[in-house]
């Protein structure tokens, strides 16, 4: 195994308890909304047509049909997800700066391994990607599980059985998360990882020149920011859509990865000449 | 060699390295020696490119320090640079793992020169434990150059022993030394080149030896010549 998949195997030992426990969070806070959201939708159809006395029809037409919707809205599904990407945010800052603080200086050892710094750097947002793609191979496998349980749960003349593809295709979020085409997926994720990327590269400016990096680190972000929306801003602020959406689309793949590249060659630099332990 | 040429370092507005140039050779025991806040720790930094310096130039047999400079030299700073969540053999793994100049057989040797334990997770560790495994770490590679700084700080005596054993043993022979120690009893007998430094500058270097035998005088009594005047 190669030092750079050394590297990345060991960032992610490092978070390995936190993400086991974020999946644990997510598995049973979902299934429990499946199994809480199911009975509650029984119950209150069995009640209003066995004991009110409402005919089906017409308790349908008011609650509608069970079927994963009904899960997928409620804190029971959108809360683990929330938390995990509230927990991802969180380590991006997080799984450089523990490098630096608390009683063992963890950096010195990496700083002076016999590799090139960019490795520590690109090994890290890796491990952030790896683990954001976990997270969502777990969410696609529990998809299908929590269907099955919902069947379990629910008659089949209460609810509306719905596919994964469907289920995802009829909630907006889960889109964002669970992209149904190639494009859309170069352009939620790609977007992601650059920005993983510039916040990087901002940190590393902090961890160079301290009070000043902070400022530093903001004009990149900024200027990463500007150049990236600039196809756009520029049709704004001239008030001519003269490009086609493929047109923007292929600019912003182009200009993503000259951000990209800017953050890998701007972090290589700091971490190979001006980083501070 | 380590040649160190004309180094100058800011933090802010204060200097903390004013021109500093000195060389350090392999087989040799070179001690900085300075009150706190003199420099001696950024300069160790500065070798290890661990902090950059405003201006001059430093050398690691005649090269820039780069990646594979760190199979040849290491730095053995006053804190561990483990994680408190491993074990010393998770450490270790970590070190194999990394650096081909990792000496398996040597490791285990340290091991039982300072009687450790495997198992033992370092946040477990007193702190004279812990400096011995900072130590085991840097002395089981196999490098030309050994920099540290400060390991006799606030550990007991017993362990200061210890680790003042090493330095006559087989484990530092012909490697080159840069330390860094306020504890100057302890080694004073074998360092073999002085240091002195105050306000980042170099203000004597001299070899003990030369000292000893044509002035008669300790590094202590230079100190305190130097320092007092």
């Amino acid at each position: 195994m190669n030092r750079f998949l050394k590297l990345v195997n060991f960032e992610l030992g490092r978070f390995m308890k936190i993400y086991l426990a974020l999946i644990g969070i997510t598995i049973i806070s979902q299934i429990a909304g499946v199994i809480i959201k199911s009975n509650s939708y029984v119950e209150r159809a069995n009640e209003a047509i066995y004991e009110d006395l409402i005919p089906k029809e017409d308790f349908f037409a008011t609650e509608g049909l069970m079927s994963m919707l009904h899960v997928l809205r409620s804190v029971w599904f959108m809360g683990p997800i929330a938390l995990c990407i509230a927990a991802l945010i969180f380590y991006v800052f997080f799984i450089w700066y523990r490098d630096w603080f608390g009683k063992n200086t963890f950096i010195y050892r990496l700083l002076m391994l016999p590799t090139a710094r960019i490795q520590i750097f690109l090994s890290k947002a890796v491990s952030i990607l790896l683990m954001v793609f976990g997270l969502v191979a777990i969410q696609l496998i529990l998809l299908p599980i929590e269907s099955v349980i919902l069947k379990w749960i629910v008659p089949l003349d209460y609810r509306i059985d719905m596919t994964v593809g469907e289920i995802i295709q009829n909630f907006r979020e889960l889109q964002m998360l669970i992209p149904s085409t190639f494009i859309e997926f170069v352009l939620y994720y790609g977007a992601g990882m650059m920005a993983v990327f510039i916040i990087f590269t901002a940190i590393l400016f902090e961890r160079s020149f301290r009070l000043k990096g902070i400022l530093f680190g903001a004009i990149f972000v900024g200027l990463a920011v500007l150049v990236f929306f600039s196809p756009i801003l520029i049709m704004e602020i001239m008030q001519t859509y003269y490009l086609y959406p493929i047109e923007i689309f292929i600019l912003e793949i182009i200009l993503g990865l000259v951000v990209i590249g800017a953050s890998i060659w701007t972090s290589h630099f700091l971490l190979k000449k001006k980083i501070t332990v | 060699m380590i040649e160190v040429k004309n180094i100058s370092k800011k933090y802010g507005r204060k200097k903390v390295l004013n021109g500093v140039s000195f060389t350090a050779n392999k087989g040799e025991i070179t001690s900085l020696i300075g009150i706190n806040g003199v420099g001696k720790t950024t300069i160790l930094n500065a070798i290890m490119a661990l902090t950059p310096v405003n201006s001059g130039e430093i050398l690691i047999n005649n090269e820039k320090i780069n990646k594979a400079s760190y199979e040849k030299i290491t730095f053995i700073p006053d804190a561990i640079t483990m994680l408190p969540q491993m074990t010393i053999a998770e450490a270790m793994q970590f070190m194999q793992d990394f650096y081909e100049s990792w000496n398996q057989e040597r490791a285990t040797e340290l091991l039982g020169f300072f009687k450790l334990k495997e198992s033992n997770k370092i946040s477990s560790l007193s702190k004279g434990n812990t400096a011995k495994v900072n130590l085991l770490l840097g002395l089981a590679l196999d490098v030309d150059f050994l920099l540290m700084d400060e390991p006799f700080s606030g550990i007991d005596i017993f362990s200061r022993e210890q680790i003042a054993e090493v330095f006559t043993s087989h484990l530092i022979e012909d490697r080159g030394v840069i330390i860094t120690t306020h504890e100057i009893n302890d080694i004073e007998h074998l360092i073999d080149k002085v240091i002195l430094l105050d306000e980042g500058t170099v203000i004597k270097e001299f070899n003990t030896e030369e000292v000893r035998e044509n002035e008669g005088k300790s590094v202590i009594d230079v100190m305190r010549e130097v320092y007092r005047t």
